[in-house]
Parts: structure tokens; C-alpha cells; sequence
């Protein structure tokens, strides 16, 4: 749970640091400057600042004057020269504070997320883990929820590859269109939304490739353990780009831009006739036509022409495919 | 009380950082029984007194302790205000008080180091900035209990992102209690038509945010979809509503995935393509000879949409208003990228 990264706190999150500090100074009795740090996810330096601020505080008092007994203290001489902290006598908090209602509710609405996680599917301890987060709020928890999704059932055997560390093979079908077998090293589930993809060495391009988990079919965990790759990098998106990419320029109804957001070029952005005028970047015309026809109304290419022509002969094919349907059934 | 001996020699002093202020102020209330007045707290708080004028004009710093109330109630800290017996609905004889059994987390709220390793992750999921800093406050108060989490779940990377515009509005109104006032555009409708409603869940189905709320124009319970609310959500002022029972989300779910086992189209894929793959592994039955599958919805012009994107890899065999919903899309697209065609 120890945060990595370090990010500019705000006031109202110092606050909460403040008070959740304390308590587990108090639990911990005497505690190195830099177990707290790794414990809390922060800087050592701001962690001495908050016990310098910490020793300092306490209540005003009968007088107002905070007198020193109405004040925390702390064994000084352990933390100036040990780095040491020990708190010796503390005012008004013993305990950690309950959980607001939206934290309470943005954390149960992560685990009911985690639930489509094959190890999570209907398990009584995510359950049991909601009502204690419920029970430790200090109001009822907002009423937010995500919805169970039914969870791909390769998704099992995948994880049980990643766990085991064993390759997978599948059959897969790139948004190209073009299927074949694959034999790979799984190294990390990753999910977006609703969608599901495995990041995974492929044997078969000799590369780290992001595999969509609803494209996978005859999906085979076999006994053979993956290699070791220390030498190449796992992305940390889902989106990579690639000097085979292409740039398209399209105009979108405002309120979708987000919808591509995954696929912008650069920030720019022109207003034409009430659209937006922006650049995307994509792999392939095969994903552009899809993403386009996918968004009817909202988003059209201005160019260049070959993508435009991809759009419309996407289009015009799944409507000849009605054409056709209905000659066959006047033929009947 | 007896007033700030100091208090103007103190004043001009180095400014009291933010969270010193917020944190005495914490200490100061959790430490009294009866309550202190706000003349008492603006007098002697640290963050407070160095700026108390005690011939009267605080005018500012009332509104200051104003601001910091709200701001530690919505950490989740019951900050309370009293009423004085003698002297009720006098503002000055108000008390304010943070009741220790109230603020404590209870005793058997207590997690061990798997649970605190799904916790980290389930903070992980969120990719929306107000969600993401709950998650991670929320962490921190745990944190406080000295626990220390397992391992995270190595080899997962779950991550659930919000796009629509709406969702944090409506949540502040869900979590106030408060009406708001949106324009909704509902599929079949010309223009979008001004909506005024009570929020009682937001929920997440099929990868999409949903509202559900009692609209008080209609006075009947309604479901809307986030990604059709156009422009702006404004909290009407003043507004509030009573508490919706409690659990009312998952009903609002079991709702939508009955609306959605009562909605069957069947649909024709091509051998070998995308859809067959794709959208197979959600079929309900499928006739794998005549390459037919049948599939569940819960919104048929969402569901358009994402077939329309199959292009000539699925054709809708029925109902026939999905069949027609997906020819006209298709149609539009074509339209709007023929040679020369309209842009």
C-alpha cells in the first residue's frame, strides 16, 4: 500500500496526513524516520517537518497560551540525532480517523471493480471487506457502485500464467484482421474500462506486445516457464507509438473528444463550424475506420483522402451487406 | 475565557501555514466536552489568534473559520455545532465540538495485510482526479492503524477512467443532497430538454457512468445516462432531499441488468472476423453453423454504435428497429466521408 510516487499535498490532505500520523506514532512507540516515510508513501523530509510541526501543537488551554503540558512532546535528543521518533506526551488524539463517506464509497466502488479479477469472482471477503469499509465511515458511504462485469474466462487462465509464471499460447486476431497462433511470456494484466489486455513478450515477433484478452481464443497455459527479461521495458500504457504510425486530422463534436483522447497527436485544437479540429495518431487505417464508424455522427475524418475513402468503404460494405440480405430475401 | 493576553503583540507574525491552522483547530475541538464558542476558538486557536482583533472587527477571520469547517467536514471529520439551552437560535452561543466516538475509527474496523493490499489496489483503479484523491486520503487514515500491507497483487494493472464531464458534479450534488439541473439529450428527441432531479446513485454498467434520480418534473424515478447530458450540471441552490435508503445503487443495478436480460438481438457475424471473436464471447446462444449469435442489450442506440463500428463484420438479423438503428448509422458515415461529401 506504501505509495511510490510523491506528489505535492494540499492542505487539506496534509491535514489528514497530520491526524493519521499521530496515532501511528502512537501505536508504533518509537519508529526510524525512515520506516514512517516508506510506511506513508512520503519524503523523509516531510516527514520530520510534521513532527517538528507535531511537537509544537497542542491545545490552547485554559489560559489560550498553549502552556507546555497542553503541547505534544517528543524525545528530542532520539530524533535530532537517531532520526528516532518518540512521542512523550500527546494531547486530544489517540485513534485513526473514520473514513469520510466519498472515501469510503471510491474505495468500495474500486474493489467492486476488482471483483471481475478471477480470484475476486464472488468472494465473500471483498464482501466482508465493503461492510467493514462501510462500518468505518463516518457517514454512509455515497451511493456509488460499479456494476459486476462478467469476467472473460481466459482471464483465469491468463492469471494463472502470470502467477506460475508459464507461457500461454492463443490464437489471435489483430484489429488488422490477420489471425495466427501465438506463444508468449504473460507479464502484467492490464485493463482500461471494460476492456481487458495482457502485456506479454511474443516469441512469435520477438517483441513486448499488448494483447486484447476479448481477441484471444484456444487460449493453452503451457508447462514451459517464460524467459527472463530484464533488458526490456514494460510500457506503462496501453498506447504506444510507433514510427510506422500515421497522423489523421478529424473533426469531432466537442462533448467526444474525450473518446479520443487515447489517440491525439498533440493538444491543438482548431474550432471548425462547431467541431473541433484535431489531429489523431494511429496505428493503422483499420483501427481508424473502426473508432470512426463507431462514433456515427460525432466524428469525421477531413483527411488525408486514403483515410477518408477507408471510412466510407467500412461503412459501404456493412451496408451492402443489408443490400445483399434483403435481394436474398426477395429471392426466396 | 479569559481573553488573549498577547494577542496584539502577536499579530504580523510569520502567517501560520494552512494545515497547522486546520490541525490546532482539530485538536482544540476534539479536546473539549461541552463545546468552544466561535469567540473562543478565533481568540486562542493557533492559525486564529495571531490574526484576533479584540476590539471586534474579525469579520474576515469568521469567514476564514466558515471556509475551514467545510473543509474539515468533508474529510469525513463530525464537526458539531451546539445549540446553547438558554439562548437557542443565538449564533454567538453557538458551540462547536468534534465528539471523539464519532471521530475514532471503531475498534472493529481493524484490516489485515491482504485486505490493505487489495485496498492499494483498488485505490489504483481510479484515473479520475477526485476519486484518485479520496482513494489515497482514505489510505492514509488507514495507514495510521501501522499495519503493513502484503505485497501488492503483482501483475495486474486495473484502471477505470471517467469521461464524462458530469460525473463529479453530480456526485458532490449525490453526496450534498442536492437537486440539479441538467440538459439531456435523449435519443429521438430533437434538442436537448432541460431536466431538474434529485440524485440518488450513480452507478457504473456496461462501461457506462448512470443517474439515477427522482426527476421533479415528472415526479417519477429516472434513469439517465451520463454521456447524454449536454454542457453544464448546476447544483440548485438551496435545494435538498431526503436520504435515499441505503443500498438503492445495487437495486439501480439489478434494474438495468434486468432491462438488459429482456433486450435479445440476434445477429449474423462473419466467419473469422473481429466481431466473431469479440462480440461471440458475450453471446447469450449461438448457432455456430448459420454463424448467428444472440446478444443482450441495455441501450439500443449504444448498442448501434458499437455495432456499427463492426462495419460489414456483423449484420443485425433482428429486432428491426436495431437492424434500421445500424443501416442509418452506416449510412451517415458513409455519407459524411463519400468523395467530395458533405464534412
Amino acid at each position: 500500500m506504501s505509495a511510490k510516487r510523491a506528489r505535492p499535498l494540499k492542505a487539506p490532505d496534509k491535514l489528514v496526513f497530520l491526524l493519521s500520523f499521530v496515532p501511528y506514532l502512537l501505536e508504533q512507540q518509537v519508529v526510524d524516520v525512515d520506516e514512517a516515510a516508506a510506511h506513508f508513501g512520503i519524503g523523509e523530509e516531510e516527514i520530520r517537518d510534521a513532527v517538528r510541526l507535531i511537537a509544537t501543537s497542542g491545545l490552547p488551554g485554559a489560559t489560550g497560551t498553549y502552556q507546555p503540558n497542553d503541547l505534544f512532546d517528543i524525545d528530542w535528543d532520539s530524533f535530532e540525532d537517531d532520526d528516532v521518533i518518540v512521542i512523550v506526551h500527546h494531547v486530544a488524539i489517540d485513534d485513526a480517523p473514520r473514513l469520510s463517506a466519498r472515501e469510503a464509497s471510491a474505495l468500495i466502488a474500486g474493489l467492486q471493480y476488482l471483483s471481475a479479477l478471477p480470484e475476486n469472482a464472488g468472494s465473500a471477503s471483498l464482501a466482508a471487506l465493503m461492510q467493514k469499509l462501510t462500518a468505518g465511515a463516518s457517514a454512509t458511504p455515497s451511493r456509488l457502485a460499479v456494476a459486476e462485469s462478467e469476467a472473460d474466462a481466459s482471464l483465469a487462465r491468463i492469471r494463472e500464467a502470470v502467477a506460475g509464471g508459464r507461457q500461454l499460447e492463443f490464437d489471435y486476431r489483430n484489429a488488422l484482421g490477420i489471425a495466427g497462433r501465438r506463444r508468449v511470456d504473460p507479464l502484467r494484466i492490464l485493463s482500461q474500462d471494460a476492456d481487458w489486455y495482457l502485456q506479454a513478450y511474443c516469441h512469435t515477433r520477438d517483441d513486448v506486445r499488448n494483447f486484447r484478452v476479448d481477441r484471444m481464443s484456444e487460449l493453452v497455459v503451457s508447462e514451459v516457464p517464460i524467459d527472463e527479461h530484464p533488458e526490456r521495458e514494460v510500457p506503462d500504457t496501453l498506447f504506444q507509438t510507433s514510427d510506422s504510425d500515421f497522423d489523421v486530422v478529424v473533426d469531432v463534436a466537442p462533448e467526444a473528444l474525450p473518446l479520443l483522447a487515447d489517440y491525439l497527436a498533440d493538444a491543438r485544437t482548431v474550432e471548425v463550424d462547431s467541431r473541433l479540429r484535431v489531429t489523431l495518431r494511429l496505428a493503422h487505417v483499420h483501427g481508424l475506420k473502426r473508432l470512426v464508424a463507431g462514433l456515427p455522427g460525432l466524428v469525421t475524418v477531413v483527411g488525408p483522402a486514403e483515410a477518408r475513402a477507408a471510412v466510407a468503404g467500412w461503412a459501404d460494405a456493412g451496408l451492402a451487406g443489408y443490400a445483399d440480405a434483403e435481394a436474398s430475401d426477395r429471392l426466396d | 475565557m479569559i481573553a488573549r493576553v498577547t494577542g496584539g503583540e502577536r499579530r504580523g507574525e510569520v502567517k501560520v501555514p494552512v494545515e497547522d491552522r486546520l490541525f490546532s483547530l482539530v485538536l482544540a475541538l476534539l479536546a473539549t466536552e461541552t463545546g468552544l464558542l466561535k469567540s473562543e476558538i478565533l481568540s486562542s486557536v493557533r492559525g486564529y489568534a495571531e490574526r484576533f482583533d479584540s476590539s471586534g472587527a474579525n469579520a474576515n477571520l469568521e469567514r476564514q473559520f466558515e471556509r475551514d469547517k467545510d473543509d474539515i467536514r468533508e474529510l469525513g471529520i463530525p464537526l458539531e455545532t451546539v445549540e446553547s439551552p438558554d439562548r437557542p437560535g443565538d449564533n454567538q452561543a453557538l458551540r462547536y465540538r468534534i465528539p471523539k466516538g464519532q471521530y475514532e475509527l471503531p475498534d472493529e474496523v481493524r484490516f489485515t495485510p491482504d485486505e490493505l493490499a487489495l485496498l492499494g489496489l483498488a485505490a489504483e483503479v481510479w484515473r479520475e482526479a477526485s476519486l484518485s484523491a479520496d482513494s489515497q486520503r482514505a489510505l492514509t487514515k488507514l495507514r495510521s492503524l501501522g499495519i503493513e500491507p502484503h505485497e501488492p497483487v503483482i501483475g495486474y494493472a486495473p484502471r477505470l477512467r471517467v469521461r464524462d464531464a458530469a460525473f463529479e458534479p453530480l456526485r458532490q450534488a449525490l453526496d450534498r443532497r442536492q437537486a440539479v439541473r441538467f440538459r439531456y439529450f435523449k435519443p429521438g428527441e430533437q434538442a436537448p430538454r432541460q431536466r431538474t432531479a434529485n440524485p440518488l446513485a450513480v452507478v457504473l454498467h456496461e462501461g457506462r457512468w448512470h443517474l439515477h434520480a427522482f426527476d421533479l418534473d415528472a415526479q417519477e424515478p429516472r434513469t439517465f445516462l451520463l454521456s447524454r447530458i449536454v454542457g453544464e450540471v448546476s447544483a440548485v441552490p438551496g435545494s435538498s432531499f431526503e436520504a435515499p435508503p441505503p443500498g438503492i445503487q445495487d437495486q439501480v443495478i439489478a434494474d438495468l441488468n434486468a432491462l438488459r436480460l429482456a433486450n435479445a438481438a440476434d445477429l449474423a457475424v462473419t466467419a473469422g472476423s473481429d466481431a466473431e471473436v469479440r462480440l461471440g464471447k458475450r453471446a447469450a446462444l449461438r448457432d455456430e453453423d448459420a454463424g448467428v449469435i444472440r446478444l443482450h442489450y441495455t441501450d439500443a442506440a449504444i448498442f448501434a454504435d458499437e455495432l456499427a463500428a463492426y462495419g460489414p463484420e456483423v449484420r443485425v438479423l433482428s429486432p428491426s428497429s436495431l437492424r434500421d438503428a445500424v443501416r442509418s448509422r452506416l449510412q451517415s458515415v458513409a455519407e459524411a466521408h463519400r468523395e467530395g461529401g458533405a464534412r
